[in-house]
């Protein structure tokens, strides 16, 4: 009981602090703003254009994949020489540059490696990211067919060799195969009423705002506990007949609730002013919001009860906190990161609490499709919580 | 002491590695009686004060309050005392209400019993029609208050005041030690902690004096004051004092203790009612600048020069600096 009055005295502190109501709201809101308006200011992505570099005679193959790309509304294609794609992007004019080399039938055809280079404009990450994911679509399929033909040819040629009739017959259904297979893929995204890949910028970019103030205001708030040692008022406490634990317990309860409170409300003004769609799951939704609430709130208490003073929790934990987006994509597209990077991302809190927004919003998942980020940050939280509490209990012997 | 003792410290140590901050300390409190606490800062006051609290743990030796022992039954014996630290441990943006209010949550308090003690102490710290304001806006006097009443609002067996006067202004003082003597006089048992000689003589029944951690001399201010046998003090202002006159006057039979501040000269005298010539000769043949001379009779700056060789406030300056 005395831990909810020592929540809900802080809960009254931190929403009387005009500070910290500028943390929490006005500046998520504000970054998903601007990061919005700095990729155009559409919600959504409604033309990627780029160039393609390819041999005038590549054949069936290059004519597909060629035809393929081009195929969506979304993409505009145009044909250039390498030297004009490269001069494109590198101005600007063309968000990426897809290449694809002489001798690609060849290659298919024996198995030797070809590859197909993607050239990105790095100003443009996502509409070269989408570029690129198509491109790696196309290359998977003409690899796993060049693969599957040569092994269903050397099963053939094992008891009797094909004549070139049938070489040709066989290589010619394994076109018509990759073809549908790109045009109508066995396992894919679902875009057959898609007139546009929807990426919302600010779908995109909101959630992993809100988590990194929503650190931020818990890192502040987390700091109290060295601001209440520095005034008396943790000594008073001490005094007064009630346990540390009751004390660490309702402070990090207020935190809690600040939290939570933070999380749920930007949700809210992300609807109201970017229009965003939390997928159509809000039991979810609320779900993910308040484990990533207990994520914050106790990797806060952890920084603060690893530092010795309120200085060193703001300066540790904004440097700690600031990095840890950067690596787990709060701030950034971290899919278009390089693969070891993402694998550093996914030692961070940021990494699963934004994912787990992400596939709210972009795959429409429901509870169970994010149970791993759910039971991540759980796992991580109690892990936060018993190191925090130790280390407060270490600090005070 | 005839009757059962409120505080009974028994050998109280507390180190911190190398540093003994508390060594063997004891002495004992009765109710209703207001102990001071005497000592430069740095003496280890303080960490009397946080052992009694049950915010430090003492490295050896007991101290009880009521009987309770403060180590092993720690969450009863914290319900028995009241505590104002030397800082003022409010919270700025909550109003002084809500600062009472949650204070006395914190010693189970509740509802419309709160509200009725919350109406009476600021009622005796004089601040009722401010009660609504935020702590942030009251003056330093007016926080003090606050900060005692806190203190106040389980009714406690005894409070602790640790250096509740420092850094604010004289009338302020004096308003907060009348407050204390009221307090006093409605039965409330308090262990005072200070390094101004004048309040401990104004306010305390009794007073132990803490040097280094060490307690040097328990007593009722004349008792103190008789132990070192002096019957006067002269105490001297002025510039060009050298040790070699200073020594010549601590040799002298009649003086007991001589010590020299930064501004002058105190000398601790035991007989000779005409010592007062030969002094203020010796001094002005030895090309000393007198501005003033006062003969005083001993007192508890008097006690503490005889015990430690230094000025009380010789020794806070000399504290503050090493701080």
């Amino acid at each position: 009981m005395k831990a909810l009055h020592i929540a809900l005295k802080d809960l009254r502190m931190r929403l009387r602090d005009r500070n910290t109501l500028v943390m929490m709201l006005l500046l998520p809101v504000g970054m998903t703003a601007i990061i919005g308006f700095a990729f155009g200011g559409e919600s959504g992505i409604s033309t990627v254009e780029f160039l393609l570099v390819a041999p005038e005679e590549g054949g069936f193959l290059v004519d597909a994949a060629a035809g393929f790309l081009s195929q969506h509304e979304l993409f505009d294609v145009e044909r250039a020489s390498e030297e004009e794609a490269r001069r494109a992007v590198a101005d600007g004019e063309r968000s990426a540059a897809v290449m694809i080399p002489e001798g690609l039938v060849d290659s298919f055809l024996s198995g030797t490696p070809a590859e197909v280079r993607v050239l990105r404009d790095p100003a443009s990450s996502i509409k070269a990211g989408i570029i690129q994911s198509m491109v790696e679509q196309v290359v998977s399929s003409v690899s796993a067919g060049s693969a599957l033909g040569r092994g269903v040819f050397e099963t053939l040629d094992k008891d009797e060799p094909l004549s070139d009739s049938e070489q040709l017959a066989l290589w010619g259904w394994m076109f018509m195969w990759m073809r549908d297979a790109w045009t109508e893929p066995p396992v894919s995204l679902d875009t057959a009423d898609a007139d546009t890949v929807d990426f919302d910028v600010h779908a995109y970019f909101a959630p992993g705002f809100a988590v990194l103030f929503l650190l931020f205001t818990m890192l502040t708030s987390a700091k109290t506990i060295h601001e209440e040692r520095e005034s008396g008022t943790y000594g008073r406490l001490m005094a007064a007949p009630l346990s540390e634990t009751s004390i660490i317990a309702g402070k990090m309860l207020g935190s809690y609730v600040l939290a939570a409170l933070q999380i749920l409300t930007l949700i809210a003004l992300g609807s109201l002013f970017f229009g965003i769609e939390w997928g159509s799951h809000p039991g979810a939704t609320v779900v993910m919001a308040l484990v990533t609430a207990a994520g914050a709130t106790s990797l806060a208490m952890l920084i603060a009860a690893a530092a010795r003073t309120g200085r060193q929790t703001d300066n540790v934990g904004t440097a700690f906190i600031l990095v840890m987006s950067l690596l787990g994509g709060s701030m950034w597209p971290i899919e278009q990161a390089p693969e070891a990077f993402q694998r550093f991302g996914r030692f961070t809190f940021n990494y699963w609490a934004h994912g787990g927004f992400k596939k709210l919003i972009f795959d429409d998942a429901g509870l169970a499709g994010i149970t791993q980020e759910i039971a991540i940050i759980s796992a991580m939280s109690a892990v936060f919580v018993v190191l925090a509490v130790l280390l407060l209990a270490r600090r005070r012997a | 002491m005839s009757v059962e003792p409120i505080i009974r410290v028994r050998n109280l140590v507390k180190r911190y590695g190398e540093l003994v901050a508390v060594d063997a300390v004891s002495f004992e409190v009765a109710k209703g009686e207001i102990f001071g606490l005497l000592g430069p800062n740095g003496a280890g006051k303080t960490t009397i004060i946080s052992i009694l609290s049950c915010i430090t743990s003492p490295t050896s030796g007991s101290a009880s309050i009521s009987g309770i022992d403060v180590v092993t039954d720690s969450l009863t014996a914290r319900s028995r005392i009241g505590v104002v630290p030397q800082e003022i441990a409010l919270y700025a943006t909550l109003s002084a209400r809500e600062n009472l209010m949650f204070w006395g949550r914190m010693y189970g308090l509740r509802d419309r019993t709160l509200a009725r003690r919350v109406d009476e102490l600021l009622d005796v710290v004089q601040l009722s029609d401010r009660a609504s304001n935020r702590i942030d806006t009251f003056s330093g006097g007016m926080k003090r208050r606050i900060n005692i009443a806190a203190g106040l609002l389980h009714r406690p067996d005894v409070l602790f005041l640790d250096e509740p006067t420092v850094g604010i202004d004289p009338s302020t003082r004096r308003s907060i030690l009348d407050l204390v003597k009221k307090l006093n006089t409605e039965g409330l048992t308090v262990l005072y902690t200070t390094h101004y000689l004048e309040e401990a003589e104004f306010l305390c029944d009794r007073v132990g004096i803490v040097d280094k951690g060490k307690m040097i001399a328990v007593g009722t201010r004349d008792e103190l004051t008789e132990s070192i046998g002096a019957t006067g003090v002269i105490e001297v202002r002025a510039d060009g004092l050298d040790d070699a006159v200073v020594d010549w006057l601590a040799s002298l039979p009649e003086i007991s203790q001589a010590a020299r501040s930064d501004d002058g000269l105190t000398l601790n005298v035991v007989r000779g009612a005409n010592l007062l010539p030969t002094v203020v000769d010796r001094l002005t043949s030895s090309g000393v600048d007198i501005h003033s001379v006062d003969v005083t009779v001993p007192n508890l700056e008097s006690v503490f020069l005889h015990l430690t060789g230094k000025r009380l406030d010789e020794e806070n300056d000399e504290n503050n600096r090493r701080d």
